[in-house]
C-alpha cells in the first residue's frame, strides 16, 4: 500500500454516530474529548471507567509523516464499530461501552480514536477496530502520501495477490 | 447516518472507493451500468483502470448494499448487482 498520489479526500460531513443501549459509536471530523465520551458511558453501578486515547504519530518507521488524514466509508464504519461495541458488551458484561473515531486531517500528536468502557475491555476493542472498521489512514511526507494498512506492518510492505478475504 | 452518494440514475449501480482505489481511479463514486454479474465486476474495472486487479482488487474486499460479499469463482452461484445497489471496493483498513 505505498501508492504515492494526490487524490483529495471527500468534503468533511460533521459527525455521525450509532446510539443503542449501553453502546455509543460515532465518527466526527471534530477534535475528541476523553470527558464526552466517558459521559457516554457512566454508570453509577459499574464502579470505574477505563479510556484508551489512540495518538497520531509523527514519524512511521522513523520517517517524518508531515500530516495524517482518515477518511471513511461512514455507514459501514458505524456499523463494523457497533458490532464490536456490541460483542464487547455482551463478553465482558460491561455497563456500557463507546468508541470515537475521527476522521479528516489529525493535527501530529492528537487524538485518532477513543475508547471508553464502564470496566475493562479498552485494548482488546481498539485491537479489533484496527483489524475492521473501515477507515484508512494516509499518512503525507515531504515528498508524497501514503495510504496505510494496519495488517502490512512496516513500510506498507505490498500485499501479495490472493491474499483477498482474510 | 451519514449522507451517501446520492442514488445511481436508472440503469445504474454506485460504486464507491476508497484509499488505495480512489487513488487508483482518481475518483471517489462513480456510476456503472446495471445488472452487472459481481464475478465480471473485476474485468470492468480492468478494464476501465488497467493494473486495478493487481494493483488494488486483488487485497481488497467488496461490499454490496453495506453487507461484505465473496466474488464467486468458477462454478460458485454468481451474485448479480442490481440497478440502485451501493457497492464499495474496501482495500486493508488502517483504523485507530
Amino acid at each position: 500500500m505505498t501508492t504515492q498520489d494526490q487524490v483529495n479526500p471527500p468534503p468533511p460531513e460533521g459527525e455521525s454516530s450509532i446510539s443503542l443501549p449501553g453502546i455509543y459509536v460515532s465518527l466526527t471530523d471534530f477534535p475528541l474529548d476523553i470527558l464526552s465520551i466517558m459521559d457516554k458511558v457512566r454508570s453509577p453501578e459499574a464502579g470505574a471507567i477505563v479510556t484508551f486515547a489512540g495518538t497520531t504519530r509523527n514519524n512511521f518507521a522513523s520517517k517524518p509523516v508531515t500530516s495524517l488524514t482518515y477518511t471513511s466509508y461512514r455507514p459501514l464504519a458505524l456499523q463494523t464499530l457497533s458490532f464490536i461495541a456490541s460483542s464487547l458488551l455482551t463478553k465482558h458484561a460491561l455497563k456500557g461501552i463507546a468508541i470515537v473515531h475521527r476522521l479528516g486531517t489529525v493535527p501530529i500528536g492528537e487524538e485518532s480514536i477513543l475508547i471508553a468502557a464502564a470496566w475493562l475491555a479498552g485494548e482488546e476493542a481498539l485491537e479489533e477496530c484496527k483489524e475492521k472498521v473501515e477507515v484508512w489512514k494516509r499518512e503525507e511526507f515531504k515528498d508524497g502520501g501514503v495510504w496505510r494498512a494496519n495488517r502490512d506492518g512496516h513500510q506498507g510492505a505490498e500485499v501479495k495477490e490472493g491474499s483477498k478475504g482474510e | 447516518m451519514s449522507a451517501t452518494p446520492k442514488p445511481a440514475a436508472p440503469g445504474n449501480f454506485t460504486i464507491l472507493y476508497f484509499a488505495t482505489a480512489t487513488s487508483f481511479t482518481g475518483k471517489n463514486v462513480e456510476s456503472l451500468p446495471a445488472p452487472l454479474s459481481l464475478r465480471k465486476l473485476g474485468d470492468v474495472l480492468e478494464e476501465r483502470y488497467k493494473g486495478i486487479r493487481e494493483g488494488v482488487l486483488g487485497h481488497s474486499l467488496v461490499t454490496i448494499n453495506l453487507a461484505y460479499v465473496d466474488v464467486p469463482e468458477e462454478g460458485e452461484d454468481d451474485v448479480i448487482i442490481q440497478e440502485g445497489d451501493e457497492v464499495a471496493i474496501i482495500p486493508p483498513v488502517s483504523s485507530g
